[in-house]
């Protein structure tokens, strides 16, 4: 009720502050806090709070401007790391967003920053960090065009009610503060360029800290009342457990598919993938080169470090591999574009080299143009008819395509083919994903005759368990996965993965009580996998276990307690 | 490319990690020393061969917990040791992003050494050791006139990245030098020039390195006045 009433008044004074405020209710409302209820659970949809060396963020019930509590923020210079209240919101790429907080500090010479920002997290550049309060040498100041502007000299124990309307489109944000006892706003200005000065800057978090990482602050403030509301109504999903809209299981299985739904660049298995063979390494070497390709690969070395006077094949092969490391990457950032030019560059510059024109495919994939895509997998097919990772490419087209049964069918068979013989040392590292040249070399020199099973059983064998539970087909990718799980442990290699992903059949079959015993066994096996740990939380959640589900979600998000 | 271990951490969690780790623009710096500070009186001295052994083994960790008594004995190391030792001494320095007159000192004796790995490391780990107005100059310096692509290439990538301990009002200079450089005769200056400007700002003022020379005067012109506002609110 008190958080009701609170956010009533702060509507009141948002539309009071702004201009530009539109009605706002509580459609309008994407995030509230007073941090006066009990209902303050940390997640991924409300809030995250790092506290993990001597800083601290805390209720706090001492200093308040509205209700009975705020949050206390308490930075402790030189202890390694500073504490920090994160928040999260729905992300808004267009139109006007309300941000209401009121800020009271006890050290005004100490550093304190607050920010809204969007998906390039806390960084100055477009989609980072939109609006910026910090503190320098006892003034608040708004960074603005990229540059620190001077508001006034804060005062200690003093509560500072701060009103932002941030224009998106713009790129752009009026600005009104009010100072407790004065019945004018002591700030009140309007358009304002944002911190970077990028209009269409977007933004879904927001952050509250003492230094940026610098460890210099002993800045102890308090925030209460933080409201960001928009210009528009929004639908928003409702809780379903605590701190998280979705559970954490259904965030994961999403953005699994996401990822494996967007073509990424086909794993490179031998040099002459990119057109070097025995000749073309001679000549390399003979140049002096080669320690040069290894690092142009690896990414070690751009194209400006490759020497001009150099053999006219020799550039052409280590423009080719500058071009299609480029373009591998532009396609991991998800430009399917940039990365298609450097591809088709480097086929081009070495027709030879396979795997150029494969990830220009791939890259054509990413972009939709399913026609081309087509008309070029016929022009290729011949050169990798029979190459192992020819399904997986294929499987990877069908998942872009969103044809889990055409994804399905190119991936069945070398799935099941994966070999049962027993491994070494080598498998194990292939297997845990350590898949680079070294291992390569040692896979090859260990199995001549089927070296690539091993490599076909690595690559092959999650993205067809996933294509499994996308189809609903939880039984199949229960009996598979179970099956992986058996020839990990018969080869005596670590099997977290495969109990982790028995676990998430379990649970979506809604055996939660298998799945805890599965989550709990990988865990054992490789504590550092955070992502156990949220799923943990799911399956306590879902076994009424709320002292459970709240242990595991906090080992991620921190917890919130009074001081 | 190789595939990598498949994510097993829902990606929300793996950018919660990395977009904190965007507030920090450094590391642990003076203050992990100021700890040290207190011992110091009674901590025996630090003996150059451990710390010989440390560089040689990477051990950044363990040389952060010696404490900032180590840049002098890093330093006294580096002007008796080889060009491929001082590379991976240089490497440390940038590593333990600390401040220190002496490990600037030394630095600065290679900042023109024709030795690649040497020079990248030095020009890296310069402004990671001092924010005196002479490195950025140094920097600025290579950044335009060195002979060698490269260097001028990572010395803007020094210019950009590693200028932790500059503070507003020194960053004028890194701003002013910059802005120039988006004048100069070759193209490949006025485009790491940029890059530098957009990273440390996040914005070009729509400056094209390879734009007409008025195109590209009328671009540094907004920059000239962006850079008259930032002083004036110094």
């Amino acid at each position: 009720m008190a958080r009701r009433v609170q956010i009533q008044l702060v509507i009141v004074g948002l539309l009071l502050a702004s201009q530009a405020a539109a009605q706002l209710n509580s459609s309008n409302i994407l995030v509230s806090y007073s941090f006066d209820d009990g209902d303050l659970a940390t997640g991924p949809d409300t809030f995250s709070v790092f506290a993990h060396a001597k800083g601290t963020v805390a209720l706090s019930l001492t200093s308040h401007l509205s209700g009975y509590r705020s949050i206390e923020i308490r930075d402790v210079a030189g202890d390694g790391d500073f504490p920090e209240l994160q928040g999260y919101f729905h992300r808004r790429d267009k139109g006007k967003l309300f941000l209401h907080f009121a800020l009271m500090t006890a050290a005004p010479h100490e550093e304190l920053n607050i920010a809204l920002a969007g998906p390039e997290w806390f960084t100055l550049r477009k989609d980072g960090i939109g609006f910026w309060l910090k503190s320098q040498d006892g003034y608040l100041c708004q960074v603005s065009d990229s540059m620190p502007k001077k508001l006034f000299l804060l005062s200690p124990f003093v509560w500072y009610v701060v009103n932002v309307a941030y224009d998106i489109d713009r790129g752009t944000y009026d600005l009104a503060i009010d100072k407790e006892g004065q019945p004018k706003p002591i700030v009140s200005l309007s358009g304002q360029m944002n911190a970077p000065n990028q209009p269409g800057s977007v933004v879904d978090k927001f952050s509250f800290i003492g230094d940026k990482g610098e460890d210099t602050s002993n800045a102890t403030y308090y925030v209460d009342d933080v409201v960001v509301g928009t210009d528009e109504a929004v639908v928003q999903l409702p809780f379903v457990a605590p701190g998280r809209r979705k559970l954490f299981i259904d965030y994961w299985n999403e953005s699994q598919r996401r990822l494996r739904s967007q073509p990424g660049p086909l794993e490179v298995i031998e040099l002459s993938d990119l057109g070097i063979r025995s000749r073309e390494i001679q000549l390399l070497r003979d140049e002096g080169l080669w320690d040069l390709l290894l690092q142009l690969i690896s990414g070690k070395k751009r194209r400006a470090d490759i020497p001009r006077d150099l053999s006219a094949e020799s550039s052409q092969l280590l423009q080719a591999v500058d071009f299609w490391k480029d373009a591998c990457e532009a396609m991991t950032k998800g430009e399917a574009k940039a990365a298609l030019s450097g591809f088709e560059k480097a086929d081009q510059l070495i027709p030879s080299g396979k795997i150029y024109g494969m990830d220009a495919v791939l890259a054509l994939a990413a972009l939709g143009a399913w026609q081309e895509v087509d008309n070029r997998l016929g022009r290729i097919y011949s050169i990798w008819q029979g190459d192992l990772r020819f399904p997986v490419a294929l499987a990877k087209i069908g998942l872009a395509r969103q044809n889990l049964d055409e994804a399905e069918q190119w991936l069945r068979e070398p799935a099941e083919r994966v070999p049962d013989e027993l491994g070494r040392s080598l498998l194990r590292r292939l297997r845990s994903g350590e898949i680079d040249e070294n291992t390569l070399e040692a896979l090859r020199n260990r199995f001549p005759d089927n070296w690539t099973d091993r490599i076909r059983d690595a690559l092959i064998a999650e993205e067809y368990f996933f294509v499994l539970l996308w189809k609903n087909q939880t039984s199949e990718a229960q009996q598979f996965a179970e099956r992986m799980l058996v020839r990990y442990q018969t080869l005596g290699i670590p099997s977290s993965k495969w109990l982790e992903r028995l676990g998430d059949v379990l649970f979506l079959m809604n055996n939660f009580s298998g799945a805890l015993e599965r989550y709990d066994e990988s865990l054992k096996e490789d504590s550092r996998n955070t992502g156990v740990l949220v799923k943990l939380s799911d399956v306590y959640f879902r076994l009424g276990d709320l002292e459970g589900e709240r242990l595991y979600r906090e080992k991620i998000y921190g917890k919130l307690s009074q001081e | 490319m190789f595939r990598s271990p498949f994510v097993s951490s829902p990606p929300h969690l793996v950018s919660l990690r990395l977009g904190r780790s965007n507030w920090i623009v450094t590391e642990l710096l003076l203050l992990m020393a100021m700890t040290c500070l207190g011992v110091s009186v009674q901590a025996a001295p630090i003996e150059t061969n451990t710390v010989q052994t440390l560089i040689s083994q990477r051990k950044v960790d363990e040389l952060k917990k010696l404490g900032p008594e180590v840049l002098p004995v890093m330093a006294r190391l580096y002007e008796s040791s080889n060009e491929a030792d001082r590379t991976r001494i240089a490497e440390t320095f940038y590593q333990l992003g600390w401040k220190s007159a002496e490990a600037k000192r030394v630095l600065m004796k290679d900042v023109h050494t024709q030795n690649q790995y040497l020079r990248l490391q030095v020009q890296w780990a310069l402004g990671r050791v001092s924010n005196d107005v002479d490195v950025v100059e140094v920097l600025l310096s290579n950044m335009q006139n060195d002979a060698n692509p490269l260097f001028r290439d990572k010395a803007a990538c020094a210019l950009a990245y590693d200028q932790i301990h500059l503070t507003e009002k020194q960053k004028v200079r890194l701003y002013q030098g910059l802005i120039q450089s988006l004048r100069d005769s070759k193209r490949d200056v006025r485009r790491i020039a940029l890059l530098a400007l957009s990273i440390q700002t996040g914005q070009t003022k729509n400056f094209n390195p390879d734009a007409p020379a008025d195109q590209r005067e009328a671009s540094i012109r907004e920059w000239e006045k962006w850079l008259e506002e930032y002083k004036s609110n110094l």
